[in-house]
Parts: structure tokens; sequence; C-alpha cells
């Protein structure tokens, strides 16, 4: 039971939900690796987790390049030995109204919420089939629902469920399970970039009348980490408050 | 592990493998146990069985599908312990059949086992649970609500904690309260036989049988202090097997 001495890659972990979810697991037992894109924050998290006792590395890589994927599982293996859990959190948003779109928003939000996904999850379970053992955990969004102004960013959430989905059913019988959260509004230094009238508005729509905190994600992304959680494959657990209930 | 201490869990309807593995999962994290049974001996057995395992239960025989006996049982254990902070649905009376074989009575003893118990249940602890500024719903369904042949009259009542754990997630979210529905699939029993466990293993995605401690998992997950984002959803513990069914995320 557990996941002590399991290895994590926790993709986007230099700061938000990732970084909270990077000591979760390792306050239980996990070595962790710290992926982002800005080499920087990688190195600071990563040291912060070391000085504070626990096994990290940072690696620096951006997932929607196959060949950083690759060479970032390798690193993890080589430095780890292994890799027990993946969790895809890395995310980013271009929104705006369908009008407004280029091609450019659309494609850069797939290639990190979905493309990355895919590659990562594509990297890793060869060496999880191997051990017969493994976990993929994707961070999507409540708005895979579809909202407005959010055509890539949903889209891309929704192509990230019809993963895990997939994924649980191809790899089921390997002992590795793929679930996904969907998170809706959590503290993260993106929400305090909204302005306070619209941060306002939403928090008003809250059923439980609050926003979330990193731990609520971190919480639920260790449970589904477990050695024991190996019989749910294939779920969306909704950490929102109850906003999944309705979006009126 | 002290994530239960001080917490009070009433546990309903305990006559099956997976109320224990929820009592003793529970205990085992510092839980309080009243455990609660229209049947006295299930009662009594449970709580000797934990008894064999150096856990003290409180247990209550009472019909939690009647008005008055779910009061009685609330007030007991209110009396016993002076809190409860999570209630466990436990009901679960499987009723297979073609539908035109049925008669008007199965209906509504489907109806009244696998529904009423959470009703009369949670509008009793709910105003508890307000006071007390903290509570955890947990109703315990099956993936059978999805609708499979011959379980016309079982698929009903299970689908009703659809939208029941819905509106009570929705009534309560702003007092601390979660309210969630863990469905589960097929679950590993004693009286099964190595026949039946194989034929059913082979049709699941992560081809074996749950274990009872895969639903007390879960159950202690969405009753944790730190899963109070998480309410009104629907959480399936199957192996995969909702995967081939639609209307099932």
């Amino acid at each position: 039971m557990g996941i002590k001495n399991r290895v994590a890659i926790i993709t986007g972990s230099a700061s938000g939900m990732g970084k909270d979810t990077a000591f979760m697991l390792a306050k239980n037992g996990a070595k962790v690796v710290i992926n982002d894109i800005a080499e920087d924050k990688v190195h600071q998290t990563a040291t912060q987790l070391r000085d504070e006792g626990y096994d990290a590395i940072g690696i620096v890589a951006d997932i929607s390049n196959k060949a950083a994927v690759e060479s970032m599982v390798s690193d993890t293996i080589d430095a780890f030995g292994s890799v027990d859990i993946l969790v895809n959190n890395a995310g980013m948003e271009r929104g705006g109204a369908l009008r407004k779109l280029s091609e450019q928003d659309w494609d850069i939000t797939h290639n990190v919420n979905l493309k990355g996904p895919f590659l990562c999850s594509q990297a890793v379970h060869g060496h999880m089939v191997e051990q017969n053992r493994g976990r993929i955990i994707n961070i999507a969004s409540r708005a895979w629902l579809g909202g407005p102004g959010q055509a890539p960013y949903s889209s891309a959430k929704a192509g990230l469920v019809g993963l895990t989905r997939t994924l649980a059913l191809e790899l089921g019988r390997k002992g590795i399970t793929s679930n996904c959260i969907a998170p809706g509004l959590i503290l993260t230094p993106l929400w305090y970039e909204l302005p306070e009238k619209t941060r306002n508005f939403l928090e008003k729509k809250q059923p439980s009348g609050s926003i979330g905190e990193g731990d609520d994600i971190a919480n639920t992304v260790l449970y589904l980490a477990d050695d024991d959680t190996g019989y749910v494959t294939g779920q969306v657990l909704y950490v929102c408050g109850g906003r999944s209930l309705f979006s009126g | 592990m002290e994530t239960f201490k001080d917490r009070v869990v009433l546990l309903e309807s305990v006559g099956d493998e997976i109320g224990y593995a929820i009592a003793l999962m529970m205990a085992s994290k510092g839980a309080k146990l009243a455990v609660l049974d229209i049947n006295g001996k299930n009662t009594s057995h449970m709580v000797s069985k934990l008894k064999e395992n150096g856990i003290e239960a409180y247990g209550v025989t009472s019909d939690p599908a009647d008005c008055t006996g779910a009061k009685q049982a609330i007030a007991s254990i209110m009396e016993k312990y002076g809190r409860i902070d999570i209630l466990v649905n436990n009901s679960d009376m499987i009723v297979k059949n073609e539908i035109v074989n049925t008669k008007a009575q199965n209906w509504y003893q489907g109806a009244k086992n696998n529904m009423d118990p959470a009703y009369f249940l949670s509008r009793e602890v709910i105003p508890i649970m307000r006071k007390q500024s903290h509570g955890r719903i947990i109703n315990i369904g099956s993936v059978e609500y999805l609708g499979l042949p011959h379980t016309s009259i079982y698929s009903a009542a299970k689908s009703s904690m659809l939208g029941f754990t819905r509106s009570l997630a929705l009534e309560t979210a702003k007092d601390h309260i979660t309210v969630n529905w863990i469905v589960k699939g097929d679950i590993h029993s004693s009286k099964m036989s190595e026949e039946q466990v194989e034929k059913l293993a082979a049709k699941i995605p992560v081809k074996k049988l749950g274990t009872p401690d895969d639903v007390a998992g879960a159950v202690s997950f969405f009753a944790a202090d730190t899963s109070k984002f998480i309410t009104g959803q629907t959480f399936f513990v199957c192996g995969g097997k909702s995967l081939y069914f639609s209307m099932s995320i």
C-alpha cells in the first residue's frame, strides 16, 4: 500500500497545482521528477524539495516534443531506476471568442494539453508494462464539459478524457490504471491574474461558495496513485466543489 | 494513521463483506463506529467480528427503511457518541428477473430496500451535520444501475441514487457537507465459485474482480477531511467496466 519509493514524473510541476502535487507525493515517500519549460523554476522547486529532505530531480523538457519527452523518461530511469506514476499536469489556455482565435491558439493549446499527455504516456508505458505496474493520472478540467470562449481548451481537455479511457482499456490487463481528475476553480497563480470582478463572479457560482486549493487536487492524485487503488481505472473525478453538477 | 480520529461513522447495512471491510478500514484509521442493520443477527455478528479484531463498535438494530426506525437509530447513536460525521449508506438488495416475470411486490420491495434507508437516514443526519459544520454522506451503488437485462427493478432503484446524491450535494454544499456516490463493479465474495470469478473477470478491462477493500478504500478517500472539495460525484470502483457503457461519466 501507499506510494513509498515509487517514482513519479509530474509535468508542469515547477509551480501551482503541479508543485503542490509533487510535494504531496514526496511527503508520502515517492521520488519525484519536477518538469517544466522554465529552467530556473524547475531547479528552484527541485532544490526546495531536496532541501526539505526529499528525493527529487528537475528535468527541463517541452512535453509537446517527442524527443524531449523520451529523454526525460530515460533520464528519470537513469536517476531513480523506474517510472511508476505519471501525472500529466502541464496545461495552458489560449481562449477567446471563436472569431478571434488564431490557428496558433488552437495548436499550442492542443499541443500542451493533449499531445503532451499522449507523448508522455507513450514514453512511459513500455516500462510500466514490463514491471506490470503503473499509474497514469491526467489533470483535465471541468471545462471539458464546454465553456464560452474555451474552444481550444475545452476540446483539448475533452480529448484528454478520451485518451484516459482508451489507455484504461488498452493497459488495464497490464496492471496499469489510467484516470482523470477534472479540477474546478483552484487557487493557483493563474487565479490571481483574473480581474477581481471576474473572481467574485466565479466564486458566487460555486455551490460550495468557495474555491479549491492545490492540495485538494494533490490529495486526489495521492489516492489514485496508491498501490491499493488498482481497481479504479478509466474514471473522471471532478474536484470542483459541486460546480460540475450544473453550470448555469 | 489517525485520519478519522474523533470522527463517528454510521455504517448502514452490515450483512455483507463490503460492510465489514469498510468498518475495519475506518476503525483502523481511528474512527468510532456505529453499525446499523434491520437484521439483529447481522448487527451482533458484525459487532462480535470487530471485537475479535480489538475494535469496539456500537451496534443498532432498527429498520432504516422506516421513518421511525431511522429516527430511533440516529437518536440512539447521538446518545452514545454525541455526533455523526460520516454516513455510509450500504443497502443493497439485488433483484434479478425478466420484467415480465416480476410482481408488483418485487418492484416495491426493490425500491424500498435500495432507496428508503438513504432517504430516511440522510434526512435525519443532515441537521446534525449542519450543526457540526462537518459531514460526509457516502452512498454505495452498483454498476448495474446503468441497465443490464434482468435488472429492471434493481437498476431503477439503484439509479435513483444519481439524482439523489447530486441534489443533496447542492443542498448542503455551503454547510461543509459532501455527498458522493461510489458505484461498485464486480467485487469478490467468498460465496462465489472459482468458475464464476473467472467468468466475471474475463469481462472486465483489468481482468480481475475487485475486493471489498477496494470499495472501503474509496469510502475512506471520500470520507476524509481532505476530500472537502469533492461533492455530488459518481465514482466507479469497477476495474474499468463502466467504460463499456455510455452515460458513465
